[in-house]
């Protein structure tokens, strides 16, 4: 008779919360990226020059913590013109939010900023999806 | 390398991991150390295992040494993320509220400005120069709020200030919903110079 398996409990940190949001964050459509603050840019800058922490998912422009099973997550973001800012601040919020609770298992409350808009060149994501809609198909002259 | 991982003569040393041996039985560090300070014996002279261990170790030195008089370059946009984190700090967070059922969200007011901005510069006839947003007081506390947006131009002599004053007007309450989300209920545009078309741009004052 086999003894039941031991009830297993696991904590997250916020560390792991803000790089999963980050993740989620930059693949959001119009975020051309995060902006990170003084001490975040200060710390990019020696990893990116001494090479440490290759291997490590960014979370620069992140903040988060996390109180019991409730996160709290604030982003900073940068995007392009061309996308409506309220609209991209709401799906940054409900993308981020269901990823951090679908891998995390908290309840997340999710704080945009959008600290710019770009005006000088578009969205290259937008710029291709132009581009291949213009384009004809292969084989059709 | 010359380190034999595969040889299976390690040698415990108090508890610790164990030291991987050269296939002769010496210990790579300790022919490294000697071949530093060009103190090989006469086993390490002769020995092709030790000779290995000792030219990876002058190989290393060089890569090291060659490294460290390399003078450091930090990636051209580094100097960029970090003026601009400096900036942002030094600056007062001046935000506007966005509309959002999932919780706060701003959108940093000279970002929005610069778009307002930059959407009357492409309008024919007229020039941006200050753009200010001061958000209206929320009328029902619930929705969105709106703002005011006042901007100064400058216009192209000979044009009718009128006519491409509406349409600034409409572009920037178009803007405002369509670029911003963020509702303008109200433009307020002073015309303070006026510009010859034929003057270079970064000639006007």
């Amino acid at each position: 008779m086999s003894s039941p398996e031991p009830a297993v409990r696991f904590l997250v940190g916020p560390v792991l919360v803000a790089r999963v949001a980050a993740q989620r964050a930059c693949r959001v459509p119009g975020v051309a990226g995060l902006r990170p603050d003084l001490a975040q840019a200060l710390l990019g800058f020696a990893g990116s020059v001494l090479g440490q922490d290759r291997d490590r998912l960014p979370s620069g422009g992140v903040a988060a913590t996390v109180d019991g099973g409730r996160a709290q997550v604030a982003l900073t973001i940068v995007t392009w013109l061309g996308h409506n800012c309220r609209d991209l601040a709401q799906a940054v919020q409900r993308e981020v939010g269901e990823a951090v609770t679908d891998y995390t298992g908290l309840e997340v409350q999710v704080q945009v900023t959008i600290a710019d808009v770009l005006l000088g060149d578009r969205d290259p994501q937008e710029r291709d999806r132009m581009q291949s809609a213009q384009s004809p198909p292969p084989g059709v002259r | 390398m010359a380190v034999n991982r595969g040889t299976g003569t390690g040698v415990e040393q108090d508890g610790a991991e164990p030291i991987e041996l050269l296939a002769c039985g010496r210990d790579a560090a300790q022919v490294w150390d000697h071949a530093a300070r060009s103190e090989l014996d006469e086993h390490e002279r002769g020995c092709p295992h030790c000779a290995a261990a000792g030219a990876d170790a002058r190989t290393l030195d060089r890569l090291v040494h060659r490294m460290a008089a390399e003078p450091l370059a930090p990636p051209p946009s580094v100097m960029d993320q970090v003026m601009g984190a400096v900036l942002a700090e030094l600056r007062p967070p001046d935000l506007l509220s966005l509309a959002s059922p999932y919780g706060p969200a701003r959108l940093s007011r000279p970002a929005a400005a610069a778009v307002l901005r930059h959407v009357v510069d492409r309008v024919g006839g007229m020039q941006a120069r200050s753009c200010r947003i001061a958000p209206l007081a929320e009328a029902g506390g619930t929705g969105p709020t709106a703002v005011l947006v006042a901007m100064t131009v400058t216009a192209q002599f000979g044009v009718d200030l009128a006519s491409v004053s509406a349409r600034v007007r409409q572009l920037l309450v178009a803007a405002g919903e369509q670029a911003l989300g963020i509702p303008v209920c109200r433009v307020d545009i002073d015309i303070v110079d006026v510009f010859d078309d034929t003057t270079p741009r970064g000639n006007r004052s």
